[in-house]
């Protein structure tokens, strides 16, 4: 299954590589969505991978032992279809192409899985049809 | 031989087919006839483009009577005339509240303005007068909470009530300016997020908005309002309206480019009843950093009187442009390129061999619903079209604000 990781570092950790442990201890292809770090070295990192729930688990376990703080990101974009019309202006907000209109019938869409739940479409849009499920 | 009468005749027989042969003329009397018999053929501004491409536009304007255009966007010059009816005893109203939106107060005792873009008061819960008319044409109740002056014969201070679109008089929206023509594509070259009435726009022109159902819309299929004036008949909201008027900063000066302006110029004056409109085809917008503003969808249908109306009607979003300007610059801006509608819908466009991300700020989907809505009313009989009683200025130029200095 397709899910994401958040990893939250701190200057203790932030010269680690989550990224490497995920390849070479699991074998995994990790897609790194989202990195930040602040100036005092601590920071949140966003990481998609495709993987069985088991494997999942370990990973979290296996990053949690090493110091991150690292848990299944749940959060992602809820559309209300009954209030959008639409319009689109929410598609060129969107850092990772999860929100489109179809090609042909320029209706809204969305495919959740690589929403990184940063937002940036929640204000772009006129008519409040979207929110994050937190 | 025949005789010279009978040649004569048989010329007079004849001539008026070939004059329609060579010239395609139709009168609107004619379309009407058809529409009433249910054998109008009626295609929407999308569906003509083919037709007109494969078979020309004259071989097109025989078949074709009527082309129903679409578009579904923010129209910020939009707003309602109510009146509320009497309360016993009676009041003047001076100061009105409509779901604590003020409404305007400077009519008769029970009649007001309510304007799309009204706050609400306190401002900042994403409700305004747009909101407040599409609840009322959705069947809500809303809040009336009215004062006034209280005089020998409105004795009445204040009153505190509810009221919803069947039981008030009259309600119709008057909309000082609808559908422009064309419009800006919007960018942001600064190197901050700015929030503006053409959408949130990313720093370093990540993004750009724009704003037209392109091929589908109204005044670019009948670019020099031809057939379209004071008294057309047309869909309003899901219910019919007409145009009144010229649309406040009507102008005709942008520069052409395939018969098309590339920015503003023409808009319309509208009106439509509200006990008819369907609220699927009004949104009231929160838009932030700017305000409220209305969507609302609006169609028109364009007689196919002859060939060249036929030949505008089929203009594609390939031949369409629209021009580039950067919204971070308050004085002066000049466009920076021009993108056709194609490239604009495609996502994405290049300035200066950077790509900038694309989206609207009107839907597409809503403007073919709105035509074909208008078509499937037209194919049924049940709407016709009118002859408009007055021509929309040939000629128009816009004027600036002056600040006069001592």
């Amino acid at each position: 299954m397709d899910a994401k990781l958040k990893i939250d570092f701190n200057e203790g950790n932030v010269q680690g590589s989550v990224a490497r442990i995920l390849v070479s201890e699991f074998d995994l292809v990790p897609n790194i969505l989202k990195a930040q770090i602040e100036g005092d070295g601590s920071g949140i990192m966003i990481v998609s991978i495709n993987a069985p729930e088991e494997v999942i688990r370990k990973c979290i376990d296996r990053l949690n032992s090493l110091g991150f703080i690292a848990s299944k990101m749940d959060v992602h974009i809820l559309h209300d279809d009954d209030r959008c019309w639409s319009c689109g202006a929410c598609t060129s907000v969107c850092p990772t192409k999860t929100i489109y209109l179809d090609k042909d019938t320029f209706e809204f869409r969305a495919h959740p899985d690589t929403c990184i739940a940063c937002g940036s479409c929640l204000d772009a849009c006129p008519v409040r049809a979207l929110s994050l499920n937190q | 031989m025949y005789p010279v009468g009978i040649t004569i005749r048989i010329i007079l027989l004849i001539a008026p087919r070939l004059l329609f042969s060579i010239f395609v003329t139709k009168t609107y009397e004619e379309i009407n006839e058809k529409i009433r018999a249910k054998k109008a053929v009626v295609y929407t501004a999308e569906e003509v483009i083919d037709l007109v491409r494969k078979k020309g536009a004259e071989k097109a304007a025989e078949e074709v009577d009527v082309v129903t255009t679409g578009t579904f966007g923010a129209m910020c010059s939009s707003g309602a005339f109510l009146n509320f009816g009497h309360a016993s005893p009676p009041i003047r109203m001076t100061d009105i509240r409509l779901n604590g939106v003020e409404a305007y107060g400077g009519l008769a005792a029970v009649d007001t303005y309510i304007g799309a873009t009204a706050l609400v008061d306190p401002p900042g819960k994403d409700y305004g007068g747009a909101h407040v008319i599409e609840d009322l044409v959705a069947g809500k109740d809303v809040h009336l909470h009215a004062w006034g002056p209280g005089t020998d014969c409105y004795v009445r201070k204040d009153i505190d009530t509810t009221i919803n679109l069947d039981d008030i008089n009259e309600a119709y929206l008057y909309n000082p300016r609808n559908c422009y023509q064309n419009y800006s594509i919007a960018t942001n070259g600064s190197d901050r997020t700015i929030y503006t009435y053409m959408g949130k726009l990313l720093p370093r022109m990540k993004n750009a908005t724009y704003s037209s159902a392109g091929q589908l819309s109204p005044l670019l299929n009948d670019p020099h309002c031809d057939t379209i004036g004071m008294g057309t008949r047309i869909f309003l909201a899901g219910g019919e309206g007409y145009v009144t008027w010229q649309g406040t900063q009507f102008k005709t000066t942008p520069e052409e480019v395939n018969g098309v302006p590339v920015s503003g110029a023409r808009t319309l004056a509208l009106i439509g009843d509200m006990k008819q409109m369907d609220a699927k085809y009004l949104r009231g917008l929160s838009i932030t950093g700017y305000g409220i503003s209305l969507a609302i969808g609006v169609g028109i249908p364009i007689p196919i009187l002859n060939k060249d109306i036929m030949q505008r009607c089929a203009i594609s979003d390939e031949e369409i442009y629209a021009e580039l300007n950067d919204y971070s610059v308050h004085a002066n801006r000049k466009a920076l390129a021009r993108y056709n509608y194609a490239q604009l819908r495609s996502g994405s466009i290049e300035y200066e061999g950077k790509k900038i991300r694309t989206s609207s700020m009107s839907s597409m989907e809503g403007a073919r619903k709105v035509a074909a809505e208008l078509k499937d009313w037209i194919v049924k009989g049940e709407f016709e079209l009118n002859k408009p009683c007055l021509s929309l200025p040939k000629e128009a130029s816009l004027k600036p604000l002056i600040e006069w200095k001592e």
